[in-house]
């Protein structure tokens, strides 16, 4: 998913840089860099109640399953775990009880989507770790090398892009689960295989714009060896555009796991991801629908924050590219 | 301008093999195969000869080159589990449908995106410009399964405007069947474009050349419709390709949500009977066909903006 809006969304010029060379003068121009960009995050209103939303989100998905008991309250409830059955409470609906409501076998949905937000923000970030991780590893070698070895690791990404996103995430689950059940971490790496190679181009990208820059040539000028010109000078001025890329990449990691797991290819029941208690709510949801509908709303509430927090970061990280929205 | 053309066309062939034996490893490596899924006992002759029959006991190089001189003459080899039919014969079954609802979803994205994105860029800031991106943002965070599904409710179920389900069967057949699913899978590029083209088009509305086209006198309506427009249009062509790769994924779950006997249905059936030999099939010829739209974006993109020919 979301191939091209990563590309869109990220400047093409890194923010104004620190220079870590100084060791005194790197000092106040980092923090006065950062803390602009604080500054500039927290003016953009949209941005802030997306990021206070994705807060509450995650606490609410840590803290619901398991141990969240208000007593007076929730009393009837023995606790709130979310793979309780409960047959007298199928399709319970709204009720102070089930905040949420139940589903087929009387599970608590207000645990249930709580765990299963868990187990998805889980696999989002891990994802979105290891794509990065080797996004950056690919980029900066292809870029930083340049040349023909640039060339060749180049066209080789033609061929995954040629790839179909769906099947090849379906085929590596396949692949990395024979038996067919499929754990958390078969999907952060079939994710990451399936979707790591717009990282990839980005960071190179990244990486040859920063090697022109006229800091790295006087570096390499003063006899800097590579890896420390490349440690140094050119991986820390990434680190805006990487923080944006965490909020850019995670939305498209978190919506292909919910569409595997809603075609029933996804995470093995009865641990629960948002995309597969959507599945098992498809199939009463004539009748039903709030089954379907409750982890699809967290779904993209997740999606939209991230969205929004991206677009923030961007805006404050780097100012120019504002204007034209 | 043609020898761009001609290596930018030689350059797609070493990228199709590479696809075609990423594929080909990838389903050498998916354990097991039909004839060992049930757990009747299959004698070891037997197993020796399906195995032959299919080529399963040759060396893999050879099994890669039988199976790249099969799909360079589009043949690709008979179901593993549905024992009458051919991949061929699925594909033929299935491709129509999948490829009239991903043109249909592309209709609506270009119908409705586009003319989106211009009527904001013209008035910035104006409510309908807040509509439009409103608009495109919900179309951006919505899971496509949600947007059918919401769609299948509110209007199929609860209003019986249309069916829930189901897809005419002919190509050019159309009744009020294909309005949900085209939609549900048009909303993301829908939204995409709207945002797209309004973004590119405020930004070519800065240019110096718009001023000077309004400075030395030509009417607003002209320097619109054909400085602006014209150049604003460009980055919606080439997010053609990438777009053309979601509805892709896209026709996979929209197909099984409205029961649409695409290949998309057919793939994920396959994936579960363990049938490689379909999903294989699909998954080139989706992988062919999002190289040859890659391709003829690249290409187009050369005409539209010359200075990207002499880079590559």
């Amino acid at each position: 998913m979301a191939v091209d809006r990563r590309e869109a969304a990220i400047p093409v010029a890194a923010p104004p840089a620190p220079t870590t060379e100084h060791a005194a003068g790197a000092a106040i121009r980092q923090s006065s860099l950062w803390q602009d960009a604080w500054r500039r995050f927290l003016q953009n209103k949209g941005a802030v109640v997306s990021a206070i939303i994705f807060i509450i989100m995650c606490l609410y998905c840590l803290l619901i399953p398991g141990f969240w008991k208000i007593p007076g309250i929730w009393t009837s409830l023995k606790d709130y775990d979310p793979n309780a059955v409960d047959f007298s409470q199928s399709y319970a609906g709204f009720s102070l009880d089930h905040p949420f409501s139940t589903d087929k076998f009387g599970r608590d949905l207000f645990a249930r989507v709580a765990q299963g937000g868990q187990i998805s923000i889980a696999i989002g970030f891990a994802a979105t770790f290891m794509i990065l991780v080797i996004g950056i590893l690919y980029g900066s070698i292809s870029g930083f090398v340049g040349g023909k070895l640039d060339n060749g690791m180049m066209r080789f990404l033609d061929a995954p892009y040629g790839l179909p996103y769906l099947p090849f995430a379906i085929i590596t689950t396949q692949i990395l689960s024979p038996s067919g059940s499929v754990s958390v971490w078969t999907m952060v790496v079939a994710l990451t295989i399936a979707s790591w190679f717009t990282a990839a181009r980005v960071v190179r990208g990244q990486v040859i714009t920063l090697k022109e820059n006229d800091y790295v040539r006087a570096a390499k000028a003063v006899g800097a060896r590579w890896y420390r010109v490349l440690a140094r000078h050119i991986l820390p001025n990434t680190l805006g555009i990487l923080v944006i890329a965490i909020f850019l990449e995670l939305p498209g990691v978190v919506l292909g796991e919910a569409f595997l797991s809603f075609i029933g290819l996804g995470i093995n029941p009865p641990t629960a991801s948002w995309g597969s208690i959507a599945q098992d709510g498809r199939e009463a949801f004539r009748l039903h629908p709030e089954v379907l509908f409750i982890p699809c709303l967290a779904i993209a509430t997740l999606v939209l924050c991230a969205n929004f927090i991206a677009d923030g970061l961007r805006d404050a990280l780097d100012p120019r590219t504002r204007e034209t929205g | 301008m043609a020898t761009f053309i001609i290596r930018r066309i030689i350059w797609t062939i070493p990228v199709i093999l590479l696809v075609i034996f990423m594929t080909f490893v990838m389903m050498k490596q998916i354990g097991g195969n039909p004839f060992r899924k049930t757990e009747r006992n299959v004698p070891p002759a037997i197993q020796a000869n399906l195995e032959r029959k299919f080529n399963l006991d040759k060396p893999w190089y050879q099994q890669y080159a039988y199976y790249v001189k099969d799909v360079a003459t589009f043949d690709l080899g008979p179901s593993m589990s549905q024992r009458t039919r051919t991949v061929n014969d699925i594909i033929k079954d299935g491709f129509p449908k999948s490829l009239k609802l991903g043109i249909l979803a592309f209709l609506w994205a270009v119908v409705l995106g586009i003319p989106l994105g211009v009527l904001a860029a013209l008035k910035p800031n104006s409510i309908f410009d807040y509509f439009a991106m409103f608009f495109s943002t919900i179309g951006f965070a919505l899971p496509s399964f949600f947007v059918a599904t919401l769609l299948i409710y509110y209007v199929a179920l609860k209003s019986g405007l249309v069916p829930t389900n189901g897809w005419p069967q002919g190509f050019f057949q159309f009744d009020n069947r294909i309005i949900l699913p085209s939609f549900a899978l048009g909303l993301f590029p829908m939204a995409y474009f709207a945002r797209l083209v309004r973004g590119s088009m405020l930004e070519t509305m800065q240019q110096d050349y718009v001023r000077t086209a309004r400075a030395k006198g030509l009417p607003y309506r002209r320097v619109i419709g054909l400085h602006v427009l014209r150049n604003s249009l460009i980055p919606a062509v080439t997010a053609t390709a990438p777009l053309l790769g979601l509805i892709i994924t896209g026709t996979f779950i929209i197909e099984i949500i409205f029961s649409i006997p695409g290949i998309g249905r057919y793939f994920i059936n396959s994936v579960f009977n363990r049938d490689f030999s379909v999903v294989m099939g699909i998954t080139v010829l989706t992988s062919l066909i999002i190289i040859v739209a890659n391709l003829f974006v690249d290409i187009m993109y050369g005409f539209l903006d010359p200075r990207t020919r002499d880079v590559r």
